[in-house]
């Protein structure tokens, strides 16, 4: 019967390929869906661990929105004792001493500055500064160019957002003089009644660092002294125990890092961030998008159908002598229903099959484009974009042949239920 | 006793809710196992309608159709069709687009036998309607004659116990029409088949052994 139904595949060439072209565009879209979402999650997660260890967490004393929803959940009690947290050294210290925490770095970030490149006026468009003790070969950065790797007092990295905003290379920025200026009333200020001063700090390009986002970065010693003078602070303890550090990075050993983040979040009540938290918030966004997406494609496979609904039935005016004329000779309605939905399912593979084809096909000639693309978007762990995904081409096939066998159900059943004395005199 | 027996075989068709045509009035007689008979009649006379009653592709009549002492009524259609009777058209009805042997083996896609030698029954019926040489032609490329030689091979290569033939000859001249008569006269012979002939020529249907006239849809 299958070798039957695929001669009245066969048969009308024409009819088939145009049938199956709406499946093929429906493949089409869901591949790129599928395989496109799931491939951006990978690029995005391999860029992200490229960037951030899965052991490393970073603690912070205000919720970061965003990823609430996926952090642990805090008692009542410790949220109430987080809205007074201050990281000041006390907390460091708790922290160095749980149980799997390898080393704890303190991080600053400094809001209120303006960046300016020596000798322009016009001030960079991001302002956002770190401090954090590293040093330029350190595994958080993808890549790193500069001869100095340890950063000093007046030295600081920039991300490679930087030379290419000021139209230079990587290479000729090093050594150039950067200037913060303390244009506004940092926050921190603001929020502990202490009069700001305008200041200007100079510091020496030491490094470019190749990373996504834009992104500047000194030492947390320099970064202190600034921000106790800016803020007209006593001295540095008296910073960290009114203000605190602004994040700490905690790096913790493998297979304790939930342990030590259900205890900073549950018995120190502090905000925590880990790798894996940011990884599920990536990875539901992408399912859900995904999701999204399939319901979009889900309807071109619905139209898809209409039109092999169509086909079919025309087909069956077409074979109506035919379908009574095997009836005649001992087919049964089962076996015409069979061979109808044979067909249809057949029509759904070959529009499955082709639409993968050109779909990989299409993948293939645009992957380095892509990857191009995403490299110079700051994604410089990504070698390949498009994976081909077995499982996925598998679902994909297999709902292509179901879609083809579903729309088929109707004319396969009006075949079925022909007369064949009518169907035999039908001309 | 008779192989089959039609007794009182009535069909009527409605064509709207007054009018009704009656086909068959009362159709009744008896062939005996391997005999060869005709069904005689003019247009509108009832032979396709008791063709297709005999075929098992009409079940919505009165009366009795017995064959072997089981009323057909009683029995599977497709089964009844596959293994009890096969029909030769008159338009010979082949499949375009198969060749000569898939024609042939068709019925075999749709039946449940298992176990059984197809070629070995393929070649006989192929070397029987005497088509060995034209095996893998298709139907267009085949003369009148050959076509309703296929046609008689995917009757028989599920060998039945019937062969109901509906104007065999309608579609060929006369010199092909005689062989083909001839070839159904051998197998009538040598295969031991009880035949049904439908034709409008007395000519054809003198060659057959008994002739059943039929009138306005009775038996005379």
């Amino acid at each position: 019967m299958f070798k039957y139904a695929l001669d009245l595949v066969t048969r009308r060439k024409l009819r088939t390929m145009l049938t199956s072209l709406g499946i093929t565009i429906a493949v089409m879209l869901m591949t790129f869906i599928l395989f496109g979402m799931t491939d951006l999650e990978t690029a995005i997660l391999t860029q992200f661990n490229a960037v951030f260890k899965p052991t490393d967490l970073y603690v912070s004393s205000q919720e970061v929105r965003g990823f609430g929803a996926s952090q642990s959940a805090p008692t009542k009690d410790a949220q109430e004792q987080k809205e007074e947290v201050i990281i000041n050294d006390e907390i460091k210290t708790k922290i160095e001493e749980i149980d799997g925490v390898v080393d704890v770095h303190p991080m600053f970030v400094l809001t209120g500055f303006e960046v300016y490149l020596e000798g322009d006026d016009v001030a960079y468009p991001s302002s956002f500064v770190q401090a954090m003790d590293i040093v330029g070969d350190d595994e958080m950065f993808g890549s790193f160019i500069g001869d100095e790797v340890v950063l000093e007092d007046t030295g600081i990295f920039v991300s490679d957002y930087v030379p290419s905003y000021f139209e230079m290379s990587n290479e000729e920025i090093l050594g150039k003089k950067i200037i913060l200026k303390s244009s506004s009333t940092p926050a921190f200020i603001a929020s502990s009644s202490r009069g700001g001063i305008d200041r200007e700090y100079e510091f020496i390009v030491q490094g470019v660092v190749d990373t996504a986002g834009e992104s500047f970065w000194i030492n947390t010693s320099r970064a202190l002294d600034i921000l106790v003078e800016a803020g007209g602070f006593e001295d540095k303890d008296e910073y960290i125990e009114l203000i605190g550090y602004s994040q700490l990075l905690v790096r913790t050993q493998e297979g304790k890092t939930t342990d030590v983040e259900e205890y900073m979040t549950e018995k120190l009540g502090l905000n925590v961030i880990s790798t894996k938290t940011i990884t599920d918030f990536i990875s539901t966004l992408t399912s859900g998008l995904t999701i999204a997406l399939i319901v979009f494609g889900s309807i071109s496979a619905l139209v898809a159908s209409i039109g092999i609904i169509n086909t079919m039935i025309m087909s069956i005016y077409e074979q109506t002598k035919e379908i009574g004329i095997i009836k005649a000779i001992g087919a049964s309605n089962r076996q015409v229903l069979i061979i109808f939905l044979i067909q249809s399912g057949l029509i759904g593979l070959i529009g499955g099959v082709v639409g993968l084809g050109v779909t990989f096909g299409l993948m293939q000639l645009a992957d380095p484009f892509l990857v191009d693309l995403l490299q110079e978007q700051g994604f410089t762990a990504i070698e390949k974009f498009f994976h081909f995904q077995s499982v996925n081409a598998i679902y994909i096939t297999l709902g292509s042949i179901l879609v083809g066998i579903l729309a088929g159900i109707y004319p396969a059943m009006k075949a079925a239920r022909l007369d064949p004395v009518k169907a035999l005199r039908y001309e | 006793m008779a192989y089959i027996e039609i007794k009182d075989l009535k069909r009527a068709y409605v064509m709207s809710k007054d009018v009704s045509v009656e086909a068959l009035r009362g159709v009744s007689f008896s062939v005996d196992k391997g005999e060869f008979i005709s069904v005689v009649g003019s247009s509108g006379s009832g032979k396709s309608t008791l063709l297709n009653i005999l075929g098992g592709l009409d079940w919505e009549y009165t009366g009795d159709v017995i064959v072997d002492g089981e009323n057909i009524k009683g029995s599977d259609p497709n089964f009844y069709r596959r293994y009890i009777v096969g029909t030769i058209f008159q338009q010979f009805h082949l499949i375009p687009s198969l060749n000569v042997e898939e024609n042939i083996l068709l019925p075999y896609k749709f039946s449940k036998r298992k176990g059984e030698d197809v070629n070995q029954r393929l070649e006989y019926i192929l070397k029987m309607v005497g088509l060995e040489d034209r095996r893998k032609h298709l139907p267009k490329e085949l003369s009148g004659g050959q076509a309703q030689r296929v046609a008689i091979g995917r009757a028989l290569i599920d060998s039945p116990k019937i062969v109901l033939a509906d104007e065999p000859t309608g579609n060929l001249d006369s010199k092909t029409g005689d062989s083909i008569i001839s070839l159904l006269e051998d197998l009538n012979k040598k295969e031991e088949l009880t035949i049904i002939l439908v034709t409008h020529d007395q000519k054809i249907a003198k060659k057959t052994e008994r002739i059943i006239t039929l009138v306005d849809g009775k038996n005379v």
